[in-house]
């Protein structure tokens, strides 16, 4: 099965290792492949600017999907829009529902009981996957960008976490829903973004086995920013005993190229996931990337 | 020790290291810590970041109760004798436990509300919760006087924000009148019938038992509550402290720089507290002086796959030239923003920052007079 043939893909890694970019340059890629994605990003409770909106060009990203591009939407998740969507769809009768959505105290403990935040989110994103329009669904496949490492094991298992708290009720029967969705091998995927340098595949490795521990099946590692090798193996141990000490330009660069053979052949030796490495690029990666996620789709031999 | 940052070192009693993500920060409050301690100071340094790095490189326990002093063999390597270092990587749950035992109405209350299943499961997703306890311990600290100086390691900046607003985070995320709102049977006409909607919602949407679970953690966290509300303002006035310091961290990366300054604006100038400097990490204006690799200057004999190699790498040189050049640029404007602050160059390590070593250099070059690469270094490389 072709690692894009999913609903869901889960975006995560460490702050500042390339989520984002990474995150929008799989779904412009899936777009192009001709599925009919869908690219998210959770809102910022306090506002402040999108960054996925950014790298799409976008003024500000709301929480219902505008197209923007062929076959690609993006929105954002927001907590506010489950918690009213979830309302509507379980109160019984109008006057209770107006009465709920109106006032101010519901609104406020939604907001401040602690998890249900997250509740918010995960029905709105639920919302989208059940979104249907002419008769088929609306988006094939949705790419999130999760929140850096530390919130994403609490973020991948939290429909765990929300039944064990909320067991009962017809919010339970839509976690369930949701997570026999995310859960599904076939169906959800959580990818784990890295750099090829020592400790950060170490703490790739780490946030693999917490993920194992989560009903959330791993798809594999995108090894990001993997600094292209132009030396042939003469060249470079040539060049190892010769730099020493010399004071050159060029020097990190390579030392570099020789950390980053090491730190991949590390991750791929101890993950048992797929690892696609993504190249270093200038200053507009997002391009490069698709184009270097598309080839991975033509090597794969497209999945579809 | 002589330059700036070693006058920090000296003077401050706490430095807090701010920044972007993944920008040095771990990595720089480990090196701070091994340079105070190498100069003889009693340091302790505490991460809030859930990473487990530090502790893997400082050689001790990950998520301990209390701080861990080094293993003396990886004193001796860092080259610390007089000095002590201990490390203390923070367990969220861990921290939160300790306030609710310290701080709950009584011992009985204390236990039902770590028995209670909304507690057990959603500590972590208290915002605010988790860096208002790492500022509640950092105080504790202090005041205990065990420590010269305590070096505090932070989330990436977002979060760090998050840290600095925690009193206010908390008490706007765990409002009084929320809770209020939620212990039913008291209070107006208003409020009661505010209450039983709520109540109602609650139990068609999320189920009876849920409600139950919410109402006990409402009640008994709200004995928790009253002591941070208590403490907010001494907290706030905590961190404006002079000896207090704020420390930002960044990459040349443009998303970083960016972040620096708006973190500078936020300390200094709004909240007003105390910023050192910048630490300009992972840069190349160390290697000003630096040579073009050059080929043609091989003798005659020399092996071919040296060559041919050396004029590869003069590709990835000239990029490299050019990029010290934008560091070094760089490292001066930060100079200026830094005001009556510092602005410090850290090399970027070929092979990364992982390990012992690699501390211990960056913390000779974060205490040399001046920084590597600056117009006034006597020896430049
Ligand atoms: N393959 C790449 N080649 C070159 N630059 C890259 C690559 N991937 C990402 N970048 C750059 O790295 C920086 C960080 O990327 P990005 O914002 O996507 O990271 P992130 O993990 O989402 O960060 P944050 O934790 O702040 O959300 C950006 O400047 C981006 O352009
Ligand atoms: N000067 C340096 N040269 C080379 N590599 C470095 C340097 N400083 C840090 N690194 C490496 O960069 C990565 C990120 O560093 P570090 O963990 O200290 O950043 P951070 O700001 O604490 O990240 P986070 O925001 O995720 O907590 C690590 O792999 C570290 O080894
Ligand atoms: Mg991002
Ligand atoms: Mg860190």
């Amino acid at each position: 099965m072709h690692f894009l043939d999913r609903r869901v893909l889960l975006i995560s890694g460490k702050g500042g290792v390339g989520r984002t970019t990474v995150t929008v340059a799989l779904a412009r890629a899936a777009a192009r492949a001709g599925k009919r994605t869908l690219v998210c990003e959770i809102a910022n409770p306090e506002g402040g600017p999108s960054a996925i909106g950014r790298l799409l060009g976008l003024d500000g990203v709301g929480p219902e999907p505008v197209a923007v591009g062929p076959r690609l939407d993006a929105c954002h998740l927001w907590a506010r829009t489950g918690h009213a969507r979830f309302l509507q769809s379980v109160l019984p009768g109008k006057a209770l529902v107006r009465a709920a959505l109106r006032s101010r105290a519901v609104d406020k403990f939604l907001t401040a009981a602690p998890s249900f935040h997250e509740m918010g989110l995960f029905y709105h994103l639920l919302t989208l996957l059940r979104a249907e329009r002419d008769g088929r669904r609306r988006h094939e496949l949705i790419v999130l960008d999760m929140p850096a490492t530390g919130h994403t094991l609490a973020l991948t298992g939290l429909p765990e976490i929300l039944l064990r708290l909320m067991p009962t009720g017809p919010i339970a029967a839509a976690l369930r829903e949701g997570q026999a969705v995310l859960n599904d091998p076939d169906q959800g995927a959580a990818w784990v973004v890295t750099l090829p340098e020592q400790l950060p595949v170490t703490e790739a490795i780490e946030l693999l086995a917490g993920l194992s521990e989560t009903e959330m099946p791993a798809g594999g590692v995108l090894l990001n920013r993997m600094p292209p090798d132009p030396f042939t193996p003469a060249e470079r141990a040539a060049l190892d005993g010769w730099i020493e000490g010399r004071q050159v330009f060029g020097e990190v660069a390579f030392r570099r190229i020789e950390a980053a053979a090491e730190a991949r052949a590390r991750l791929e030796d101890r993950v048992e996931v797929p690892v696609l490495t993504l190249p270093e690029l200038g200053d507009e990666p997002v391009p490069g990337l698709v184009g270097a996620l598309a080839n991975y789709m033509a090597v794969d031999g497209g999945g579809r | 020790m002589t330059g700036p940052v070693a006058r920090m070192l000296e003077e401050k009693r706490v430095v807090v290291c701010c920044g972007a993500g993944g920008v040095g920060k771990t990595t720089v409050s480990a090196s701070l810590a091994i340079a105070a301690a190498r100069a003889g100071r009693r340091v302790l340094v505490v991460t809030i970041d859930p990473s487990k790095r530090l502790a893997e490189t400082l050689g001790v326990e990950r998520n301990p109760p209390e701080p861990v002093p080094l293993p003396a063999e990886r004193l001796a390597a860092a080259g610390i004798v007089e000095g002590t270092l201990a490390a203390w990587m923070l367990d969220p749950k861990l921290v939160s436990d300790r306030v609710v035992e310290n701080f709950a109405r009584s011992p009985e209350d204390a236990r039902r509300l770590l028995d209670n299943r909304m507690y057990r499961n959603i500590t972590a997703m208290i915002a605010g919760l988790q860096e208002y306890t790492a500022v509640e311990a950092l105080h504790g600290f202090v005041m205990e006087d065990v420590y010269d100086l305590v070096i505090l390691d932070t989330p990436p900046s977002r979060d760090a924000l998050r840290f600095l607003d925690a009193p206010d985070r908390v008490a706007m995320f765990l409002d009084r009148r929320i809770f209020n709102l939620f212990v039913p049977g008291e209070g107006s006409a208003i409020r009661r019938m505010a209450t039983r909607l709520i109540e109602k919602v609650m139990d068609v949407a999320f189920g009876e038992q849920t409600r139950r679970d919410l109402q006990q953690f409402f009640d008994l966290f709200g004995g928790v509550l009253d002591h941070l509300n208590h403490n907010q303002h001494e907290m706030r006035a905590f961190f404006k402290q002079p000896d207090i310091g704020f420390l930002l961290v960044t990459s040349p990366a443009r998303e970083a720089l960016a972040e620096a300054g708006f973190f500078a604006r936020k300390t200094r100038d709004e909240l007003k507290m105390h910023l050192c400097g910048y630490v300009l990490n992972r840069s190349l204006a160390a290697q000003a002086g630096y040579a073009m690799p050059d080929p043609a200057a091989l003798p005659d004999d020399a092996d071919p796959a040296l060559r041919s190699g050396l004029s590869t790498l003069a590709g990835l040189a000239r990029v490299e030239q050019q990029k010290v050049a934008e560091h070094l640029a760089l490292a001066a404007d930060l100079e200026t923003r830094a005001g009556d602050g510092f602005a410090w160059v850290l090399p970027m390590l070929g092979g990364g920052a992982g390990d012992l070593a690699d501390l211990v250099h960056l913390a000779d070059v974060l205490v040399a007079e001046r920084p590597p690469g600056h117009p006034d270094s006597e020896e430049t490389p």
